[in-house]
């Protein structure tokens, strides 16, 4: 591919999000308005944002490198990461925002009372956020690597330090428009060149994928394969809704009821969205299958316009995917620093002498520096399944609380801080084996997919400890029901 | 004692001086969360619960049992469209709408819950 272009492509999206940045940044004054847009934010942009925030590096490029490398069983992943939002429609989006709390651990202490379960909340919620952030920064610099053969960490540093200047200066209501436009950005960035694509395909004569005979297979060999399907479904079906990046959305939703319609749109725009990838690995087969020999199947979306294309159209197509990924990295990175330094700038605020806004900002930094210099060290994971170990923590931990919190009156303090740790142990602990240790057989296949185990362990912990300390159900319990489930408009005025 | 037992008293039937039975609207229940208010929350969370647990059921039911169906149809039914194996189609295209479709199902009861709710607690 042409460096120039591209270049010029990573450049005018870095432009662009400072720019938008700081026109969000005239209007965003007050402390509301730096955390969660003053809540004034329509279904519309909303969903926008939503879409512009979670459609990850992973999203634009790890699923079409997994469809690329291991076929259809690879579905499952877009799958889950919409329906994780259909799951969060029905069980916590409405009595969420009525929660009126800014992130969960203050959803924690509305509910339960307690400092303590908003303390382990709040160390959670940084250790979902590094974890996902880590890829990020590793798939700008590959992709930088890849389109402009730069230094693999230029575009990991590049990306950091955008974020930064984009949540210091301008905090949610910059991010806001960010993420809206970004969404849009990536799915003409993934739509336009596919056309041409495809119509390439077709005037090659439309040759089937390599290999297809064993490759098009629905799923994986055996027990283990249906057992990490199952595992697979059960991260990211329940993962979502303790996204820390995810959730703060929720708060800048007018009402309960706008924060149904505006998942529902979600799920409208991020299912247009995965329609993509998937054809991107389909064409990868055909076209450049020798990515997955080589080990770089993640850059495929990358390398298919220059390689079918060639010429200018190629280069300037291939410019276009460039800054779609960058817009992939750079909307993930600046929704997720925001929601971790969020809570992290709460805490922070609470016990130092720290104005909220200075808080937020000397939060925001640390917030990037610590996974940036962890994306460093850990080398290259495949930019997918890394995101999988967040979405695991985040199924075994906030998933039992946010659920249980909603809907079991039982709930105690005692029960959730047992299911927070236990469940974030579990799973934790089965990341930095696999990362460490990598087993084979069976082992491996828990331990690389530790959902399907860890998430009922967080539920029976919460529930279990929770009978056992019947006395420490809260006394506001009863009030707080009222205001999780009742329309805004006939709640006490 | 002494003096209020010489002034007059009167004597009536109990029914015509005993508070009306007046009924309380629920909106002062629901703010004062009496035993009534606690009960209609309570009623309130468990058809939304019902509701959740209605969409939760029918998505383990398709979705869930997907990848065993797939399994067990695969080399039965070999059936191909524009070139693509059935399981491609299922898995990479028609997941989405149905994802849709169940969340605007759910949208509209949910919805219409919250407008009957609403309805008890300020009647029009």
């Amino acid at each position: 591919m042409n460096p120039t272009y591209a270049a010029v492509a990573v450049t005018l999206v870095s432009l662009a999000t400072i720019g938008i940045g700081a026109f969000g940044l005239r209007i965003s004054r007050t402390t509301s308005d730096f955390y969660v847009a003053s809540r004034s934010v329509s279904p519309w942009w909303n969903s926008s944002a939503i879409g512009g925030e979670y459609l990850s590096a992973a999203s634009f490029l790890g699923v079409a490198g997994l469809v690329l490398a291991y076929g259809a069983d690879m579905l499952w992943y877009p799958i889950g990461w919409t329906a994780g939002y259909l799951l969060l429609l029905v069980l916590v989006a409405a009595p969420l925002r009525r929660s009126g709390a800014y992130t969960i651990p203050d959803f924690a202490q509305v509910r339960l009372q307690s400092v303590a379960v908003r303390r382990v909340a709040t160390v959670l919620v940084v250790g979902v956020g590094w974890l996902y952030l880590m890829p990020q920064f590793q798939g700008a610099g590959l992709t930088l690597r890849t389109v402009a053969d730069s230094p693999g960490w230029l575009g990991s540093v590049l990306v950091a330090a955008i974020v930064v200047v984009n949540v210091v200066s301008g905090g949610m209501r910059s991010i806001t428009f960010v993420q809206a436009f970004q969404y849009w950005l990536k799915l003409t960035a993934l739509l336009v060149p596919l056309l041409f694509l495809v119509a390439a395909w077709r005037g090659d004569g439309a040759p089937a994928p390599v290999d297809a005979g064993d490759w098009v297979g629905p799923l994986g060999d055996g027990a283990q394969g249906l057992y990490s399907t199952y595992a697979v479904m059960a991260a990211t079906f329940l993962g979502t809704m303790g996204l820390p990046h995810v959730v703060v959305r929720f708060y800048t939703n007018r009402d309960g009821r706008a924060a149904r319609r505006t998942t529902l749109v979600v799920l409208v725009l991020l299912g247009a969205f995965y329609l993509l990838p998937p054809v991107y690995g389909l064409l990868g087969r055909v076209y450049a299958g020798d990515l997955v020999a080589s080990g770089h199947a993640d850059s495929v979306v990358l390398e298919l316009p220059g390689r079918v294309l060639g010429g200018t159209a190629g280069d300037l197509l291939g410019a276009l995917v460039t800054a779609g990924a960058f817009a992939a990295f750079l909307s993930t990175s600046s929704g997720l620093t925001m929601s971790v330094a969020g809570v992290v700038g709460q805490s922070l605020a609470a016990t130092t002498r720290l104005s909220s806004i200075a808080a937020l900002r000397v939060a925001a930094v640390v917030c990037v520096l610590v996974p940036l210099a962890l994306s460093f060290l850990t080398g290259e994971i495949a930019v997918a399944s890394s995101v999988t170990f967040a979405f695991g923590l985040a199924a075994a931990t906030f998933c039992p609380l946010l659920v249980l919190g909603i809907w079991w009156r039982g709930l105690t303090a005692a029960g959730a801080v047992a299911g927070l740790v236990g469940g974030g142990l579990a799973a934790g602990v089965a990341v930095l084996l696999t990362i460490v240790w990598r087993p084979d057989g069976w082992t491996g296949t828990l331990l690389a997919q530790p959902a399907a185990w860890a998430v009922p362990l967080g539920f029976a912990l919460m529930v279990g400890v929770s009978l056992a300390t019947p006395r420490r159900v809260p006394a506001t319990v009863a009030r707080t029901m009222a205001r999780l489930h009742t329309p805004e408009d006939l709640q006490r005025r | 004692m002494s003096d209020e037992a010489r002034e007059r008293v009167r004597v009536t039937n109990p029914l015509t001086v005993a508070a009306p039975h007046v009924r309380r609207p629920v909106r002062e229940e629901l703010d004062e969360l009496s035993g009534v208010g606690d009960a209609y929350v309570r009623a309130l969370v468990r058809s939304q619960l019902r509701l959740t647990g209605v969409v939760v059921l029918a998505l383990v039911l398709t979705l869930g049992s997907l990848p065993i169906v797939l399994r067990v149809a695969e080399g039965v039914v070999d059936g191909e469209v524009l070139g693509l194996p059935l399981a491609w189609l299922a898995l990479g295209v028609g997941v989405y709408p149905w994802l849709f479709v169940l969340g605007w199902l759910y949208v509209r009861q949910t919805d219409r819950l919250e407008r009957d709710f609403a309805a008890l607690v300020e009647p029009p």
